[in-house]
């Protein structure tokens, strides 16, 4: 049974789990479960080791209680008892809600970590997999490094982005039929929320309700109902909850609309939606005052009036949240956007803007800011540029003057003969220069280094490379040796560096051997390890003859 | 007609240098201009033959001009006239080829005669007939119908030396073929060239150095007829080994490391206080410990 310094929280009798009937225990430390009769646990979990609880929807006929863990496993608790089994699985609920959060322990939270790190990184992740799964070094060396640097980006990657709210979210709340005259709406949290944040006054009303007045679902029902939902809204009777929120909107409008755009290169109130007619531009007469208009003009105008109200209140949310952090400076904030208007157009702001829009720079005269003239003495030189002297043939008139006789001779019998133009023999010695292993063909070979080597082989070289560098830097960044962790570390490294060797270098030598690889893959490789020995052999000999 | 319509034009340049060839035909006399001519028309033949689209053109590079072997610019395709006897084919040849030979033939005899090396003028320009290439790979693309693609490469046949004052116009003329993507292929007949090593290697054209004059042909119909898209399915030489190292200005010499004037870019093997080409005085501030390692510095301005 449970040690006898255990308190016991909540005992809950009726509750079946794997299809046995018995009792659910909370204790102050974990939560356990015994079968009808029998006086110890079969199940029993440490809230440290609950990661989250998940219960069953409202809807179904069975009751449950689902623990997850984190290490995956699930266990699932069937509250039976006729008449409170919803009580009772909400209270073990409750209970574990509040128990739950007090355990959460850190070191699981470094794994998940660790996790996320291996999942988000594939190089990573093969790099482990080179080095800790094939045991060449332990795992506490591996995160040794890493696991310090991310903490640091961690804390960088939190302060993310607020998500704003989407103009449309009332409209996403798309209701759907129940069957019998009825509409169902689904709201979700994100949409609540975006409700609250978008009307603050709907919120208050919603923290003076609930759940004093109305439950939850009851205000929702009330809200959609009402006509401050619907489109058409005309403020009946003041038994509608929310007929104050239309009032108070009415208001916040009207301010809106008083404060005005402050930006003086502006002027909003010079626009006007008179037409004369189809295609034909605005007339300018005075305008119709607003008594004239007709019934379907009124409530075009409110809806209209509400859409803009709607969008403005959108805006606002995110402005909202920046002047709550400028509040510290002392700046007044106001709900709409026309704080930042007005800020922006600053009289220099202005002045520099009605600047730009006068001046053009090239119609400017030319300031006379003349640049430094290249003055060259030597320009001979630029006309064989940077090439070096080369033995030039030299001449003689007389040689040039039999040389283009002889030339002038020549040409003047040519007839082409283009049956005659190649023997078989040449031709087939030019063949054989061009074909490959010909005189002209050599060096060719070497650069198609990368066709002959198959491409796994050279992904498992690549893999080879990374891990080896990351040994090597290990190994290397010991020296200069001066604390006894760092001479401990050296002679790890450098029996890490020779199980790599053994482990890794070898097979895939022996690999590419078989293969009949010729080309030599592997040699750089072993030449960084063999520094590395040659360095620690050094160090090792120098090592004795101090202690000697 | 055919649905793969994109036109190939080969633009040939042939280093006519008449003192080098002259000379040649005294050193070898198997291998003389007449049997590169002949080497050209085949390889210009066989181009043609190769899809009814393709293009040509032939320039010869002389030390005093270069000059158009083909197209000539009193000649259209399909314009025959001319006595009886050279109308028409007289061995069975397609009719383009035979009036295209002999245009080439005619056309080197003529420039042969009007030769006359005046006194310094012994080197061939070749920078000069690489751009006139340019020009016409630039002129013919521009006349292209509307929806039609051309690519087009530059085959220079190289006899005599590269010629140093032409250093600029020839890198200026390598970029410009860069840009355009535009290759430019080299077969050297003497002795290597570092510049067109360079052109090769920046436009990704294939340098050669053929070894036996005399087969010519085989090498020019070998390596250089595919164009580029069919030559990475061959097995083609590997490209050469550029030495791309600058020389000093002022002693000529081949350097790895050197110092480069902000202002005027010459480059120098030392450094001096004031640069000799655009005479702007420099100044390093040394700390001592810094002195082992000056000759790695650049200067500052």
């Amino acid at each position: 049974m449970a040690t006898s310094s255990e308190e016991v929280l909540l005992v809950v009798k009726r509750v079946r789990q794997k299809k046995q009937d018995g009792a659910l225990y909370l204790m102050a430390e974990r939560v356990a479960w015994a079968p009808e009769g029998k006086d110890r646990f079969s199940v029993s979990h440490l809230y440290a080791d609950i990661r989250c609880q998940k219960i069953s929807p409202d809807g179904k006929s069975k009751i449950q209680l689902q623990l997850v863990l984190h290490t995956g496993e699930t266990t699932n608790f069937h509250f039976t008892s006729e008449s409170s089994a919803m009580k009772d699985r909400d209270a073990a609920k409750d209970l574990l809600q509040q128990l739950l959060p007090k355990f959460k322990r850190k070191a699981n939270k470094e794994l998940e970590e660790k996790n996320r790190m291996l999942q988000e990184d594939p190089l990573l992740f093969q790099l482990y997999k080179d080095l800790v799964v094939s045991q060449v070094i332990s795992a506490e060396e591996f995160w040794a490094n890493r696991v310090s640097m991310n903490s640091v980006d961690h804390s960088l990657t939190n302060s993310k982005q607020e998500v704003g709210i989407s103009a449309a979210f009332l409209a996403d709340v798309r209701p759907q039929t129940d069957g019998c005259n009825g509409l169902r709406y689904n709201l979700t949290s994100d949409i609540i929320e975006s409700i609250f944040r978008t009307y603050p006054a709907v919120k208050q009303k919603y923290g003076e309700n609930v759940p004093h007045n109305l439950t939850e679902k009851e205000f929702w029902t009330r809200f959609f109902q009402s006509h401050y939902f619907h489109r058409d809204r005309i403020s009946t009777g003041s038994q509608d909850l929310f007929a104050e929120c239309g009032k108070l909107d009415e208001q916040g409008l009207k301010s809106m609309v008083g404060q005005g755009v402050r930006n003086s290169m502006v002027d909003l109130t010079s626009l006007e939606d008179k037409s004369l007619d189809e295609g034909y531009g605005i007339s300018s007469g005075p305008s119709t005052s607003s008594h004239n208009k007709t019934l379907k003009e009124n409530s075009n105008a409110a809806i209209i009036k509400r859409f803009n109200h709607h969008s403005a209140m959108v805006l606002a949310t995110g402005l909202r949240k920046q002047d709550a952090q400028n509040e510290q400076n002392g700046e007044t904030s106001s709900t709409d956007g026309n704080s930042k208007d007005s800020d922006f157009f600053q009289p220099s702001v202005k002045k520099v803007k009605l600047q730009e829009a006068i001046e053009y720079a090239d119609l400017e005269q030319e300031n006379g800011r003349k640049p430094v003239a290249l003055n060259l003495k030597k320009s001979d030189r630029y006309s064989h540029g940077p090439t070096p002297v080369q033995c030039q043939q030299y001449a003689t008139s007389q040689d040039i003057i039999n040389s283009v006789n002889c030339i002038r001779h020549e040409i003047a019998d040519y007839t082409p003969r283009l049956t005659q133009v190649l023997s078989s023999s040449t031709a087939s010695t030019a063949i054989a220069a061009l074909s490959p292993g010909g005189v002209l063909m050599q060096g060719g070979t070497q650069q198609a280094i990368n066709q002959m080597v198959p491409n796994d082989t050279q992904c498992e070289l690549k893999h080879l490379y990374v891990a080896a560098g990351e040994l090597l830097r290990h190994f290397w960044s010991c020296f200069p040796v001066n604390t006894p962790f760092l001479e401990e570390k050296v002679v790890k490294m450098r029996s890490n560096l020779e199980r790599f060797q053994v482990t890794k270098l070898c097979p895939f030598q022996e690999k590419m051997q078989r293969q009949y690889l010729s080309t030599n893959l592997t040699g750089h490789l072993e030449e960084m390890l063999q520094t590395a020995y040659n360095k620690f052999h050094a160090w090792q000999t120098r090592r004795m003859l101090r202690k000697t | 007609m055919a649905s793969d319509d994109e036109l190939s034009l080969l633009v040939i340049v042939v280093d006519v240098n008449p003192i080098w060839w002259g000379q040649q035909a005294q050193r070898e006399p198997e291998f003389t201009l007449s049997k590169c001519m002949d080497a050209v028309m085949v390889m210009s033949n066989a181009h043609l033959v190769m899809t009814r689209s393709n293009k040509l053109a032939i320039i010869a590079s002389h030390c005093r001009e270069s000059h158009f072997l083909y197209p000539n610019k009193h000649w259209k395709a399909g314009d025959f006239a001319g006595d009886e006897s050279s109308c028409g084919s007289r061995d069975g040849k397609y009719e383009l080829l035979t009036v295209g030979n002999d245009l080439i033939s005619e056309e080197i005899k003529n420039l042969m005669e009007r030769t006359e090396v005046r006194g310094q003028q012994t080197e061939t320009l070749l920078a000069g007939s690489l751009a006139k290439a340019l020009c016409y790979i630039h002129r013919v693309t521009k006349e292209l119908d509307a929806g039609q693609e051309m690519k087009s490469r530059i085959l220079v046949i190289k006899a005599a030396d590269d010629s140093a004052l032409q250093y600029m116009n020839f890198m200026n003329v390598i970029f410009a073929a860069q840009k355009q993507s535009i290759l430019i292929d080299a077969c050297v007949l003497d002795a290597d060239s570092g510049l067109l090593q360079q052109a090769c290697d920046i436009t990704g054209g294939l340098y050669l150095k053929v070894p036996q004059k005399i087969a010519l042909a085989q090498y020019l119909l070998w390596v250089f007829l595919p164009d580029s898209d069919q030559r990475s399915q061959l097995v083609l030489p590997p490209p050469v080994h550029v030495d791309y190292r600058a020389a000093c200005f002022c002693h000529r010499n081949l350097i790895e490391i050197g110092y480069v004037c902000s202002v005027c870019l010459s480059i120098f093997c030392n450094f001096s206080p004031i640069c000799t080409t655009c005479e702007t005085a420099f100044k390093i501030a040394l700390p001592h410990a810094m002195k082992a390692k000056k000759k790695k510095l650049k200067p500052t301005t």
